[in-house]
């Protein structure tokens, strides 16, 4: 049995707010492009088995044309590759907190020979392929009840296929995903376990993978930079596992960064100039990324702006982050040493620490404004004492 | 009327006292250590108890006699006239009327005590036989062919006035436990109305003597004859209840009482994160727990436990986290690790990265130092805090448990008595605290741990908030001086010699201390705040099952295999379950899973157990046959413009 196994689709994903001759959004029209490709190379490849583990959308209510989309390239996969079963889950950027909401993946069931679990879990047989696929959709891991994971003894070959953050990813962040264990899953039981989430191709083990997202995007779009995008096709005969790479992604670059301490503007400028310049192909239409280490505000103020700005128009999105340097505190409140008056606690405090809330406040006025009311509650203290 | 036996004496050598006094008797005198007499003068009645007894002839010394007979033991039976014998006997003096002046003991007749006197000498006038009497029965003062009660003022018993009893005596010998399962009987039977409801909450940290306390126990025609005087129903406590944690398995109880028959009334006691955290010091020792790391669990318990922690609360951690069991402390310490690596720090808020590793080591620890008891899930099962019930006996079985985990159980306890108490939410007014080992829990030397302050601050603060300490020690001389100096009223059994000698007893006489190394089973020596002088009694059986009887009688089960264990239980909570079922539901289901459904159905406690445990278990999930359809497609019109 032959299966392809992807995730992580993001259809309708928005960036950079540039818009191509349609009126459409870049990054959503190139997250459409590599779909077709996807699906095209799927199509050839003619699987048994088609799995998409989840986040179909990017979110819960997608435009229409990216739902139309969806369905168009879904239905001429269907015309093209006739014999492949497709299974979809949902994932945790198309499952709707509230149920009433309702699912727009269910449009999917619609066409021939293509399943769908959006909310509960499933699990799919397929007698010709003597295949079982426990589908655990996002929603469905955080059900009060939760799903036994245990393979159908009855199949020659188990799937589990599950949207999820799993504990070995060691992810700073599961963005609202479910924790998957290996103590729950054990992977060791399944034939092949598919999951979604991760957008970087990550094995996990020999039969637990994550094939990453088709197109770059993340939050974090430079952590995918110079990261191969495409999906896994597994032959379960002899376990052979192939990584198909997609071609048509947009490039995302994050160049070496630039140490900028004690250098001029000019000098800046050139090497801002010539890193961008090394870029094989040039930076027209790419994502590019450029940091600046240790450049003072008015060091970045002289920087040559205008030519920055032309990069910015050439690139789909060029980010400058320039970044001015640590300050290194060499004496904090609790550093040994002698202890303030109470008077010059107070100004120390309202001249450093202090942060206004409004920008019309004015510090010294405040500061010498406490300095008078400290001096009036000793003097009245020294009275009263002398009383 | 009441019985003369004798006549006060003094000379120079051995004067009156206005504390002790001397008085001969007649050889048949019925009279001995502890005995209560009445001395009646002209102007004042004096009450007094035996304390040491002296026998003599005319004879000047032992020479003369030995020369008379001519060293031949046998000369004695031909000797023309037996020396005339005196009884002298020496009595500490309990009360005088009228008391003032303080004068010392005149000569007089000496009468033995009838009931009417035991009850004037030992001052239980006051709170025995008057309008809203306090008199608990504790047992019967035997002297003589009398039979005196002797009660206990509920007042200084149980609080306000004064509280707690110390029970001190060697082990086996029926004294310690048997007279607290008596005296609660006593205390259930005779509480005062006004003063309210009370429970009792019993330790049992050794054999199985607490154990059968709901089941009839043999008693002889003396101890019903005792109970009658005593008017404390000769039958078993009716509403009596068992916690016991589990053992490492986590599906059998660690528990002598597991006979089928008796299962009813047994609940486990199974405590997690939210329970154990307030009490980690118990299962840290003190080098774990420095300032530093005392102040990180102060941190988890007060703004982690059981709250949202995370980035969208404003904390200086990457992911969203809500504790509520070991498993999520876990993640919240890998969270708070991994926030230290990625920024290159070695400190988390204030706390040192060392200090956070150290103490989650030794919180996760806690779970397998106390398995059974300390669990990873939050299906926790506990006693009935808030529920308690009136004249309830609540038996928490940690005999086979770790020492550690031993601790951890009677802090928790106590201090959620306590806090229940003082909250007037506990469901009942007083509570009475049956902790035997005091030498484990309290002693006088070695290191300060939360156990013993804890038992200090019952002694100390416990009768303003209705929490009495029944505490049972083997030595009382080496429990700390505040938990048995704090006890309104102390019992002793019988004594080791070794222990006598001690300084504590320096105020008993020797013949006193001797009755007290000999004493059988069922006496004892008692001390009240209304006794001035110690007092001799005799108590009866508990009319409870002996645990080694109930141990015959109700053999513990042996261990269960688990799928047995798990349909027994629900069987217990449920009688309606059919075995077989739940074997059925639960086969090649993973242990873990059906271990946490049947604890949470143990805790629901619902109607219908078997449902409840259904419905906790982990949804299977049926296979759908998919045959590929062959339609045609239609494809609609492309969006994106070809794009």
């Amino acid at each position: 049995m032959r299966l392809v196994h992807t995730a992580d689709l993001h259809l309708g994903y928005r960036a950079y707010h540039r818009t191509n001759a349609y009126g459409i959004n870049i990054r959503e029209a190139d997250v459409a492009r590599v779909f077709r490709e996807l699906l095209e190379k799927t199509a050839k490849i003619a699987p048994d088995l088609l799995l998409i583990a989840g986040d179909i959308f990017h979110t819960v209510r997608p435009s229409n044309a990216a739902i139309a989309d969806a369905f168009r390239q879904f239905s001429r996969f269907r015309e093209k590759a006739p014999d492949t079963a497709v299974v979809i889950i949902a994932g945790n950027h198309d499952s709707p907190r509230a149920a009433e909401t309702g699912n727009i993946l269910r449009l999917f069931a619609e066409i021939p020979g293509f399943q769908v679990a959006h909310q509960e879990p499933k699990r799919l047989r397929f007698p010709a392929l003597d295949t079982a696929v426990l589908c655990l959709p996002h929603n469905s891991l955080f059900a009060e009840r939760q799903p036994a994971i245990e393979p159908d003894p009855d199949a020659g070959i188990n799937i589990l296929m599950a949207h999820g953050a799993h504990e070995d990813l060691k992810l700073i962040s599961h963005f609202g995903a479910a924790l998957l264990r290996s103590s729950d899953i054990k992977p060791a039981e399944w034939s092949y376990v598919a999951l979604g989430h991760y957008h970087l191709y990550e094995s996990l083990a020999p039969n637990m993978i994550y094939p990453g997202a088709i197109e770059r995007t993340s939050m974090d779009v430079w952590s995918e930079a110079g990261r191969p995008k495409g999906f896994v096709e597994l032959e379960t005969e002899d376990g052979k596992m192939t990584f198909h790479e997609l071609e048509g992604t947009r490039p995302v670059i994050d160049l070496k960064p630039i140490a900028g301490r004690d250098l001029p503007p000019r000098e800046l400028n050139s090497l801002i100039e010539s890193a961008l310049e090394g870029v094989s192909g040039g930076i027209d239409e790419k994502i590019i990324r450029l940091r600046v280490f240790d450049v003072p505000r008015d060091v970045y103020r002289e920087l040559d702006h205008r030519k920055i700005r032309e990069y910015r128009n050439q690139a789909l999105h060029f980010n400058l982050d320039a970044r001015p340097p640590q300050v290194t505190r060499l004496s904090g409140s609790g550093a040994p040493g002698r202890r303030l008056t109470l008077r010059e606690e107070l100004t120390e405090f309202l001249k450093h620490r202090w942060k206004p809330d409004s920008r019309q406040v004015d510090r010294e006025a405040l500061i010498e404004l406490g300095r008078r009311y400290l001096q009036e509650a000793e003097e009245a203290e020294a009275l009263e004492d002398r009383e | 009327m009441t019985q003369l036996i004798g006549r006060v004496v003094a000379t120079e050598r051995k004067p009156n006292t206005t504390h002790e006094f001397h008085f001969w008797t007649s050889l048949a005198a019925q009279i001995g250590i502890g005995s209560i007499v009445r001395v009646v003068a002209e102007a004042q009645t004096v009450y007094g108890v035996v304390v040491e007894g002296f026998s003599y002839t005319d004879l000047m010394s032992p020479l003369h006699d030995y020369i008379g007979a001519d060293a031949d033991p046998e000369a004695e039976a031909h000797a023309p006239s037996a020396r005339p014998e005196i009884r002298l006997y020496s009595a500490a003096v309990l009360r005088r009327e009228p008391e003032e002046p303080v004068q010392p003991v005149p000569m007089g007749a000496v009468h033995l005590a009838d009931d009417s006197d035991v009850v004037v000498g030992l001052r239980m006038d006051s709170y025995v036989g008057v309008e809203n009497e306090t008199g608990i029965p504790l047992g019967l003062y035997t002297s003589g062919g009398l039979e005196a009660r002797v009660y206990l003022d509920a007042d200084f018993l149980l609080g306000p006035e004064a509280a707690h009893l110390n029970i001190t005596g060697v082990s086996g010998l029926a004294t310690k436990t048997s007279l607290v399962e008596f005296l609660l009987a006593s205390v259930f039977e005779h509480m005062p109305e006004n003063k309210g409801s009370v429970a009792a909450v019993c330790f049992n940290v050794k054999g199985s003597d607490l154990l059968f306390l709901d089941q009839p126990g043999e008693l002889d025609e003396s101890d019903l004859h005792m109970y009658g005087l005593l008017k404390v129903p000769a039958e078993p406590f009716d509403n009596v209840r068992y916690f016991a944690p589990y053992r490492a398995d986590g599906w059998n109880l660690n528990t002598l009482r597991t006979h089928a028959e008796l299962m009813s009334n047994v609940r486990p006691l199974r405590w997690g994160l939210k329970e154990v955290l307030q009490f980690s010091e118990v299962l840290l020792t003190r080098d774990d727990l420095d300032a530093k790391a005392d102040a990180l669990v102060d941190f988890i318990r007060d703004r982690v436990l059981d709250q949202r922690f995370g980035p969208d609360s404003g904390h200086a951690v990457m992911r969203n986290h809500l504790v509520r069991t070991f498993r999520d402390l876990e993640d919240w310490f890998d969270d708070v690790l991994a926030c230290c690596e990625q920024s290159g720090s070695d400190r988390w808020m204030t706390h040192h990265t060392a200090t956070v590793r150290k103490v989650r080591n030794r919180l996760n620890g806690i779970v397998s130092r106390a398995h059974g008891l300390v669990v990873n899930d939050d299906a926790v099962s506990d006693l009935p805090w808030g529920d308690f019930e009136d004249r309830a006996v609540y038996v928490v079985d940690v005999a086979n448990v770790e020492p550690e985990a031993q601790d951890l159980v009677f802090a928790r306890v106590v201090s959620k008595l306590r806090e229940g108490l003082e909250s007037g939410t506990l469901g009942v007014k007083h509570v009475i605290v049956f902790a035997d080992e005091l030498n484990k829990y309290a002693p006088s030397d070695g290191p300060e741990t939360y156990v013993r302050k804890m038992l200090l601050d019952i002694s100390e603060r416990g009768r303003y908030l209705g929490l009495v300490l029944f505490g049972a020690q083997q030595f009382r001389s080496q429990v700390h001086r505040r938990v048995v100096g704090n006890c309104g009223s102390a019992i002793y059994g019988r004594m080791d010699m070794d222990e006598l000698a001690t300084p504590g007893y320096s105020v008993l006489s020797p013949a006193t201390k001797t009755k007290l190394a000999s004493l059988p089973k069922g006496d004892l020596m008692v001390r009240h705040p209304h006794f001035t002088q110690p007092v001799f009694i005799r108590f009866p059986k508990p009319a409870v099952m002996r645990g080694r009887d109930g141990i015959e009688l109700f053999a513990p089960r042996q261990e269960l295999p688990f799928e047995d264990a798990i349909a027994q239980g629900l069987k217990r909570l449920d009688d309606r379950v059919p075995l077989n079922e739940v074997k059925d539901l639960i086969a090649g289901r993973d242990r873990a899973e059906v271990l946490q459904a049947f604890h949470h159905t143990e805790r629901g406690q619902p109607d219908d157990a078997l449902a409840f445990f259904r419905s906790r278990l982990k949804k299977k999930i049926a296979s759908e046959v998919v045959e590929t359809p062959r339609r045609p497609v239609a494809v609609p019109e492309d969006p994106y413009a070809g794009d």
